[in-house]
Parts: structure tokens; C-alpha cells; sequence
């Protein structure tokens, strides 16, 4: 707790605790399966825990969830309802994490997103997971028109198992950019991310960087579906800092429209000697340059407002 | 400072420098010129202990120590350091960071703020691959610098911007200048003059400007029977 006491929503195994916010409306799921008719229609089914979020107008400072489990043999599913309403700008950092190591948890969490005309969303997810857990996480992004995603999902300790499974369907000048983030150690990845350009001038951009560490194997699918004249690119990297890492990109185009453009680029491969003996030219250890590589492959760390404080992302996960 | 005492080196099993001679002193500023392909880049990685040149005769003495046997790393925390003809680009690595992890120095400089937030040599401009490399050699606050083609493909103002930049912050470091169109000379005047073809060292001399004369003239083929072969007086 000591780290999330100024999230939004908190759950610790199966216990939930809610800070409320102005202009937005933070529940439950299930409370809000009870009090708002109009969202059965959002929830995949009947939630028996999860939470809900609907921002009715533009806040100037992250929403946060955090999704924990802290106890042995613990079994989650929530399922999550988010709607931003229309010209709505919102900020969400979503954690999902096992506190401790050998926890043997399970985490199927759902969640869908509503982003409604003209609205903006920024949303991190981290996810931090014991090697005994198994986690299946299921997303999907309604983009209506002219909404803007930016989501970025980090994971930097996989469980013994990770499934994942992003879908994100855009309306007309809609447009999302995905950036995944994954480093396997010990553990088996599997991602499944489809963009589907239901609309003319929607745009996606998905980009994947994995890190295939000791004893692990990533597959990662990644696909954009062009239903309309919207553009599209793919980029998909992979690093393997250990013998004994597998990983397969897996890059899928589907036009079906004539005035759609998409793209995309992969690759897959060791630290290249060149760029390791540079590095040692500049003084570094083979090992320090190893870690500044990977660490510039996984990216800048995103730093966190929490009551108007910065802190480092590291910190929730 | 640096002596290069009678090496050879092969790559991949193929001789490429036969039985190099080459000292340089504190303060020195020596240029290596040659053709393409005359194995000055090769002098280059091997002296700085790249693993794929294997040294199969002589030494190279830094300091007093023997470090042949050397890691790169180890070399340079002794003071040497490289510019490259061709450093590779590296995704995702911003030149803040590196710097970051490796300066022994502060550098105020108003043109590395646009390069600092940017992936190292991703997209960058000729002269600003060459400068990002100085500027990377500069913070190790080495004594001894190699500059390996430094003059190629970059414009006549900026060698001069990058040359006035070597003479400010690296002044009185021991220098090898690495050169096959020897256009830097007039802006770095060397103290020695080296000609290197087919692997070996056919000549030096103090007067740079005489064997550059000649180079431009008779091209590098005179180079092996010039009365000034080997002549260092």
C-alpha cells in the first residue's frame, strides 16, 4: 500500500478501497453494473470485481488503479469499465502487480475503453508479476470519432505465463499509439495486438520491444486490420540477451481497402559485436554496455504526478 | 606516450600490418596517410584492442605498460580514446545517456544541445556523427586521441568548426590523425608525417607539407622510393 496510497482505486487481493475524484465518477464494477443500467451493455458480463471509471470532463492530473495480489493462491478477474466522454482529456496509470515473488497467483483481468468523439487519452499500464503467477490480460480500446490513445503498457517482470490480448477498433480520424514493452525472464509471453481502421483517416501505430532474457520465450502478434482508408504501421523489436530466450514477431497487414497505406518493420536479433565494442571504446564494460543498450531499448522511464510531486514509475511497480 | 614496436596483425587470418614502427611522444600530433585499403583503419582497432585483430608479432607500449593483450576498456581508462570513420548507429540510446555514464569532464557546448535527446548517429548528419564523436572523445579526457578519417565527408567550414574544436579542448593531447585525403593537415599541422601502404609504413617525416605535395602530385605509388623515405630529421 505504501506506494499506491494516493491511487484512485486499490485492490489488494479481493479487498477494494476508492478515492474519489471531481468530474469523474469512480465505482466499482459491480456497483456500477447495479446503478447504471447503460453500462451492461459495456461489460462483457456481470463483474464480481474490477473497476469502473467515466471521466465526464478533462483532469489535469493522472487517474490511478492498482490491482494487487499480496496472498497465496489468490484468483482475480476483474473486469474494467473506463468511458471518457466526449472532447474529454484524461491522463490513467494502471498497475497490476504481485507483491511478493512466489505467490502462485492468477490475474484474468478485462478491460474496456471508451473513448468518445474528439476525447484524449494517455494511459500507462505496468504490470510487475512474481515467477509463479499466471496472468491473462485482455483489453479492448473503442476509439469513436476523432479520439486520440496514446497507451503504453510496460512489463518488466513477466509471471510464469503471460497472455495477452489488445483489440483496438477506430472510428473515422481516430488514432492510437501503442507502445508494448516486455522483458522475459524466466516466463513465456504470448501478445495478441490488432488494430482494426474501421473509419477513413484513422491511423495506428503499434510498436513492440521485447526483451528475451534468461529461459524465456516470447511470440508476439501483431496485426492492424485496414476495414477503411486509414494509414498503419507496425514496428516490432526484438533484443535476446541469453542463449536460452526464443522470440517470434509475428507482423500481420490486412487491407482491405484500396486507399489505405500500412507498413511495418521487425526485427529480431543479438546486441550487435559492433555496437558492444563502441561502447567498451567509450570506456564501459561489456556488461555496463549491455545495460545501457537494454536500458535505451526499453525506453526513458515515465515519471508519475502523484499530488504534485513527480515520482519514478519504478516506484508502482 | 604510445610505441608501436614492430606489430603485425592479421584479420581473419590474412596479414594486414606487417611489422608497424611508430612512437608517438606527450603532445605529439602524427598523421597516418595512405590509400584505401592500406590498413590505416586496421592500425586503428588494433591499437584501440578491437578483439578481431589478433597481434601475431611485436607489442604496443602505452605509457611504459605493455598493452597488447588489453581490453578496449582497459585501454581507455589508461587515457586513449577514437574517433571512428564510421561509428555504428545505436537505437533506442540517447547521446545524453552515454555521456552521462562516461564523462570524466564537463562539456559546455550551445550545438550539442540539439544532439543530446536524439538516438546516437540515428539520422544524423555527416558532421554530426563527427561531431558527437569528438564530443563523446573529449569527455573521457583522454592523453592520447585518434582521429580516423575525420575529415571524410564533411564540408570545408565544418572540418575547420571541428578542427578549432580539437585544438580548444584537446590541446597538447597526443594525437594520430588517420587520413587519405590529408585536407586536415593544413588545419591540425602534424608534427610527423606517416605514409602507410600495403600494411607497412613506407615513410615519414616532419615536413607534412612536402609528402603532401608529393602525394598530390605523383599520387602514393612514389611514396615507396621518396628520398624522404623514413627521413624523421
Amino acid at each position: 500500500m505504501k506506494n499506491v496510497k494516493n491511487a484512485n482505486y486499490v485492490q489488494i487481493d479481493h479487498e477494494i478501497q476508492i478515492s474519489g475524484e471531481k468530474d469523474v465518477i469512480i465505482l466499482s464494477s459491480p456497483e456500477a453494473y447495479k446503478r447504471f443500467r447503460w453500462s451492461r451493455e459495456y461489460f462483457k458480463k456481470k463483474p464480481e470485481e474490477g473497476y469502473f471509471i467515466w471521466v465526464k470532463n478533462s483532469i489535469n492530473h493522472p487517474l490511478i488503479t492498482c490491482i494487487s495480489i499480496s496472498s497465496k493462491n489468490i484468483s482475480q478477474n476483474p473486469i474494467n469499465l473506463v468511458i471518457i466522454e466526449k472532447d474529454v482529456k484524461a491522463e490513467i496509470y494502471s498497475i497490476c502487480n504481485a507483491v511478493k515473488k512466489n505467490l502462485c497467483g492468477n490475474h484474468v483481468g478485462y478491460s474496456k475503453v471508451i473513448a468518445k468523439e474528439n476525447s484524449r487519452l494517455e494511459m500507462r499500464h505496468f504490470h510487475r508479476w512474481g515467477k509463479e503467477d499466471t496472468v491473462n490480460s485482455n483489453l479492448e480500446f473503442f476509439l469513436k470519432k476523432g479520439a486520440e490513445l496514446s497507451h503504453n503498457y510496460k512489463c518488466l517482470e513477466v509471471p510464469m505465463k503471460l497472455k495477452m490480448e489488445n483489440n483496438t477498433y477506430l472510428e473515422e480520424s481516430s488514432s492510437v499509439n501503442f507502445v508494448i514493452t516486455v522483458w522475459a525472464k524466466d516466463g513465456e509471453v504470448e501478445m495478441h495486438d490488432s488494430i482494426f481502421l474501421n473509419g477513413r483517416e484513422s491511423n495506428g501505430i503499434s510498436r513492440v520491444r521485447m526483451i528475451g532474457d534468461k529461459k524465456s520465450r516470447i511470440n508476439a502478434y501483431s496485426k492492424i486490420i485496414a476495414n477503411d482508408a486509414g494509414t498503419g504501421h507496425l514496428d516490432c523489436m526484438g533484443l535476446l540477451i541469453s542463449e536460452s530466450s526464443s522470440i517470434n514477431a509475428i507482423p500481420e497487414l490486412v487491407n482491405r481497402n484500396k486507399d489505405a497505406s500500412l507498413t511495418h518493420e521487425a526485427s529480431v536479433g543479438k546486441i550487435s559485436e559492433e555496437i558492444l565494442n563502441y561502447l567498451r571504446s567509450r570506456g564501459l564494460t561489456e556488461d555496463q554496455a549491455i545495460d545501457l543498450i537494454v536500458s535505451g531499448f526499453l525506453g526513458e522511464e515515465e515519471p508519475i504526478a502523484v499530488e504534485g510531486s513527480i515520482v519514478s514509475s519504478k516506484l508502482y511497480m | 606516450m604510445l610505441k608501436i614496436d614492430n606489430m603485425s596483425v592479421k584479420v581473419n587470418g590474412k596479414n594486414i600490418l606487417k611489422k608497424i614502427n611508430l612512437e608517438i611522444n606527450n603532445g605529439e600530433i602524427h598523421a597516418l596517410l595512405g590509400p584505401n585499403a592500406s590498413g590505416k583503419s586496421s592500425l586503428v582497432y588494433t591499437t584501440m584492442g578491437f578483439p578481431d585483430y589478433n597481434v601475431t608479432g611485436g607489442k604496443i607500449i602505452f605509457n611504459g605498460k605493455d598493452i597488447t593483450d588489453l581490453q578496449i576498456e582497459e585501454r581507455v581508462k589508461l587515457g586513449m580514446a577514437s574517433v571512428f570513420q564510421h561509428p555504428p548507429s545505436i537505437k533506442g540510446l540517447k547521446l545524453s545517456k552515454l555521456l552521462e555514464k562516461i564523462s570524466k569532464k564537463n562539456i559546455e557546448l550551445k550545438e550539442l544541445n540539439n544532439l543530446l535527446e536524439r538516438e546516437i548517429n540515428v539520422g544524423f548528419s555527416g558532421g554530426e556523427r563527427k561531431f558527437s564523436e569528438i564530443v563523446q572523445v573529449i569527455s573521457l579526457d583522454p592523453s592520447f586521441v585518434i582521429f580516423d578519417e575525420l575529415d571524410a565527408g564533411l564540408d570545408v567550414e565544418n572540418l575547420e568548426r571541428l578542427t578549432s574544436l580539437i585544438k580548444s579542448e584537446l590541446d597538447n593531447k597526443s594525437i594520430l590523425l588517420i587520413t587519405h585525403r590529408g585536407r586536415i593537415l593544413k588545419f591540425l599541422k602534424p608534427d610527423i608525417v606517416h605514409v602507410m601502404i600495403d600494411g607497412k609504413i613506407v615513410c615519414s617525416s616532419k615536413d607534412w607539407k612536402r609528402i603532401w605535395k608529393t602525394i598530390e602530385v605523383y599520387g602514393y605509388e612514389k611514396c615507396k622510393e621518396c628520398e624522404l623515405r623514413s627521413n624523421r630529421s
